[in-house]
């Protein structure tokens, strides 16, 4: 009996011995040994900081996704640098006089990574597919009267209406029209396409994705790639690297630490309290994404004290203090900016009109509004969540701000999933707090959707968002949109917090990039040197 | 043991399905209306009554079958052993480095009681015990992997998915930093349990009869104290495994602590379900791996009777 446990414990102490001896020959071999055993010639490794629920860009709108699905698929049309849209599958484009029916060129030669040619077929069963399913799909093809195979390569859209957006919904990627072979995407509904049925036209192919560890995207050696020169996301797209590997990397620190240590040659989503110290670091390259965050609140606009009250919340929005609330939440001031139109700066569709109660810091003119508006303490419900740094740190000085005007807040704090399931039922919230993403036309803002909560569905509003999408001149629809903007500060059915800009940080050896970064990194025409 | 497992699925079912999120809400993102959202979860069957769900599951189970991850579209039981393997592996490295650490430098506290060496050790212990580990962790991170490069920062490649067994070696830094408080309790229980036998006739009949102090010791007192260590080593082994969430964070490494977090603000009901349906068997399993071990420890313990001799 003793003599078996001493020679269970002397095997056991030789396996750790083992381990431990193993450390210190592979110590030396660090780099050998990351992610791979054996490591390609240009193996390029993203610490991203969640797991995306899926790649069909279709149905999913993650953040996570796009940037790893963009590699794989491509839209018939995609932005350049400027956020244009310009053709990306397609060769050109003839609308008809009326603007009612747009004849699409496909371009010839396009394979897809199961080695079949893209056609019309695939783009008819593609775009019905998200037009039906896709998560931005209804914004087209409320307008759309049919999408037809005129020849193998010319596809035709018939409008109801001149619906002035329908190039930038093409071309925007994100729960936007990514084009699949006709056999997979046919049979497609709702639920995402399987990873088995990852089959694009992009430079890159979808090998695996191992949960917790990676996504695996490998060279597609017969991409067409377009001849233009790359510009933002248009242009060229020329795979460098041989291998991609997207790795969850949950903890902002160590994914600072894995590009130091040469773990990682990219991390996305550094916490705005390391910008300055990392620009002054050697080690580490920093890059700011030009990607606009926007913190909102949304009222409530069927339910409760703000329903029909305009006054309310124009007296709730006296009394915010913008910079110390973003000063608060992100830090330095180079990576936000107090505006409060809803556009950023550096877009056509900037304005400053209706703006002239944002970030005014005036408690005492908050009150004398609220009195205006009748309010007596009631109690205001303000639904933030934890996920999110940003939201959570806004909140908090958001309600203390709120308190200090005399208004009877009640600061509640969910998780995700939880907020999402309760700002569904207009009962049991005032207020709630998100953020948007960057949109390349206001239309697609999702307070212009009358089903997104908060419900913002007033007659005035229809009437502006018909004008602006029925509009092609862009003079003109500037004009309808400066008007809208003065609408939304007047019937205030949101208040935008500000722009806030993430960073990115890189190993100062890897090339490719612009001054700033993309929406969503991108890797093609990138390279390690 | 079935009872339990039975008990512990219902259990899990009801609670998971009472705090409010949608899974298919989530998945679809923010911009998704609520017909959309309903489409999905007619289509993921998550539109049936709950008793029904939980009917579909358990047959399901019966045959085998934990479901699908509705976040992976994966198989739950792949899902569950992709993240088994690192947890089962750190867990071993970090138990070893509490045996090794914990039970001789506990022996050395109680045999030594009083003296500036037991004083230092427990003060040290007591030290370790109060560190949080996120601090631990990327201090040693900072330290060993990104200024010496002995060692890398995060991240743990398969060893059985094809991998090399070098890639333990990603597995250092987050054992180090889980056996530092671990094994500073362990220092602790030790030493108490020592102290304890310490005070006992037959120590003092085994020291009368001339016996020398050091076999006094392991014989009469180290062996006698090695019930409430192994039970202790028993259920920190079940704790390592299930539930490491900090250090997994922070190392990055694809572990069941984890995976449980991910999953319940995921709402992915099938891994939580199938996941906690597992913790709960590796308990049972330890604890009776534990009992087992007070039988081996202690000849007086009848396997059964429960009583001694």
């Amino acid at each position: 009996m003793i003599g078996s446990k001493k020679a269970l414990l002397i095997v056991l102490a030789v396996i750790m011995a083992a381990v431990f001896t193993s450390t210190v020959f592979a110590g030396g071999e660090q780099e050998e040994a990351a992610v791979v055993a054996e490591a390609p010639v240009k193996v390029m490794r993203y610490a991203t900081i969640a797991e995306p629920p899926s790649l069909d860009q279709q149905v999913i709108t993650s953040d996570q996704g796009t940037t790893i699905a963009q590699h794989v698929f491509e839209g018939l049309y995609t932005f350049n640098s400027k956020y244009d849209p310009v053709p990306m599958l397609v060769e050109s484009e003839d609308i008809s006089a009326d603007g009612k029916v747009i004849t699409l060129s496909l371009r010839k030669g396009v394979k897809f990574h199961n080695g079949k040619e893209m056609t019309s077929a695939d783009v008819v069963a593609s775009m019905d597919r998200w037009g039906e399913y896709g998560s931005r799909g209804s914004v087209l093809y409320n307008h759309v009267v049919g999408v037809t195979a005129e020849s193998d390569y010319v596809v035709k859209m018939v409008l109801n209406d001149v619906f002035a957006p329908w190039k930038a919904l093409l071309a925007f990627i994100n729960g936007g029209p990514v084009i699949y072979p006709a056999e997979i995407v046919a049979a497609a509904t709702k639920e995402p396409i399987a990873e088995t049925d990852y089959i694009g036209t992009g430079p890159y192919r979808f090998v695996e994705r191992n949960p917790g560890r990676h996504i695996l995207l490998a060279k597609f050696d017969d991409y067409a790639a377009r001849s233009e020169a790359s510009d933002g996301y248009a242009g060229k797209r020329e795979a460098i690297f041989d291998e991609i590997y997207f790795i969850p990397v949950p903890d902002v620190g160590t994914r600072v630490n894995g590009v130091k240590a040469g773990d990682y040659d990219y991390a996305s989503q550094i916490s705005g309290d390391l910008y300055e110290m990392l620009e002054d670091d050697s080690s580490i390259t920093t890059l700011v994404n030009e990607g606009v965050i926007m913190p909102m609140m949304f009222f409530n606009s069927n339910d409760g004290i703000f329903k029909g009250n305009y006054k309310l919340r124009q007296a709730l929005l006296a009394c915010l203090d913008m910079d110390a609330a973003l000063a608060t939440a992100v830090g330095p001031e180079s990576l936000w900016s107090a505006n409060g139109a809803m556009m950023p700066e550096n877009t056509s569709w900037y304005t400053k009109a209706g703006t002239d109660l944002y970030n005014i810091k005036d408690a005492a003119k908050a009150k004398a509004i609220a009195d205006e508006a009748g309010y007596n303490g009631e109690k205001i419900t303000f639904m933030v969540s934890s996920a999110y740094k940003i939201h959570n740190d806004i909140g908090i000085v958001f309600a203390k701000l709120m308190k200090d005007a005399g208004f009877n807040v009640d600061l509640q704090v969910y998780d995700w999933a939880t907020l999402i399931s309760k700002r569904g039922d207009a009962s049991q919230w005032d207020i709630f707090f998100t953020h948007h993403g960057f949109v390349p036309d206001p239309i697609l803002y999702s307070y212009m959707s009358d089903a997104y909560p908060g419900w913002w569905a007033t007659d005035e509003k229809h009437e502006m968002a018909d004008a602006f999408t029925t509009t092609i001149d862009p003079e003109k629809r500037r004009k309808v949109w400066t008007e809208t903007q003065e609408l939304i500060f007047e019937q205030m059915p949101i208040v935008k917090i500000g722009d806030v800009y993430n960073f990115d940080v890189h190993t100062p050896n890897l090339k490719g990039f612009g001054s700033t970064q993309l929406i969503w990194p991108k890797f093609w025409g990138c390279d390690l040197k | 043991m079935i009872p339990s497992l039975l008990m512990v699925s219902i259990v899990v079912f009801l609670f998971i399905h009472l705090i409010p999120g949608d899974p298919a809400q989530i998945m679809l993102g923010d911009l998704a209306t609520p017909e959309q959202v309903e489409q999905l979860r007619v289509e993921m069957g998550l539109d049936q009554p709950v008793a029904v769900q939980y009917g579909k599951w358990l047959k399901n189970l019966l045959s085998g079958d934990m479901g699908t991850s509705i976040f992976f579209h994966q198989p739950v039981g792949s899902v569950i052993l992709s993240r088994a393997e690192t947890s089962i592996l750190l867990s071993l490295m970090t138990l070893f480095i509490i045996v090794v650490i914990g039970i001789p430098v506990g022996y050395l506290s109680s045999t030594r009681y009083g003296t500036r060496t037991d004083q230092v050790v427990s003060g040290l212990s007591m030290t370790f015990a109060s560190i949080p580990t996120f601090w631990l962790g990327l201090n040693l991170m900072t330290i060993f992997a990104v200024k010496l490069h002995i060692f890398p920062t995060s991240g743990f490649p398969s060893i059985v998915d094809g991998g090399s067994i070098a890639n333990l070696v990603y597995l250092i830094l987050p054992s180090i930093t889980l056996a530092a408080p671990n094994s500073a309790l362990i220092i602790r229980l030790t030493r108490a349990s020592m102290l304890d036998v310490l005070k006992e006739d037959y120590v003092r009949t085994a020291r009368a009869k001339g016996l020398a102090e050091h076999l006094v010791n392991i014989k009469h007192v180290f062996r006698n104290s090695l019930n409430a260590v192994a039970s202790a080593l028993g259920f920190t082994f079940a704790a390592l495994v299930s539930g490491t969430v900090v250090t997994e964070t922070v190392f990055s490494l694809p572990g069941i602590g984890r995976l449980v977090v991910d999953s319940i603000l995921r709402r992915d009901y099938p891994v939580l379900q199938g996941i906690i349906l597992v913790i709960a068997l590796i308990y049972m399993l330890i604890n009776l791996l534990v009992d087992i071990s007070y039988v081996m420890l202690d000849p007086r313990i009848q396997h059964g009777t429960g009583s001694t001799k």
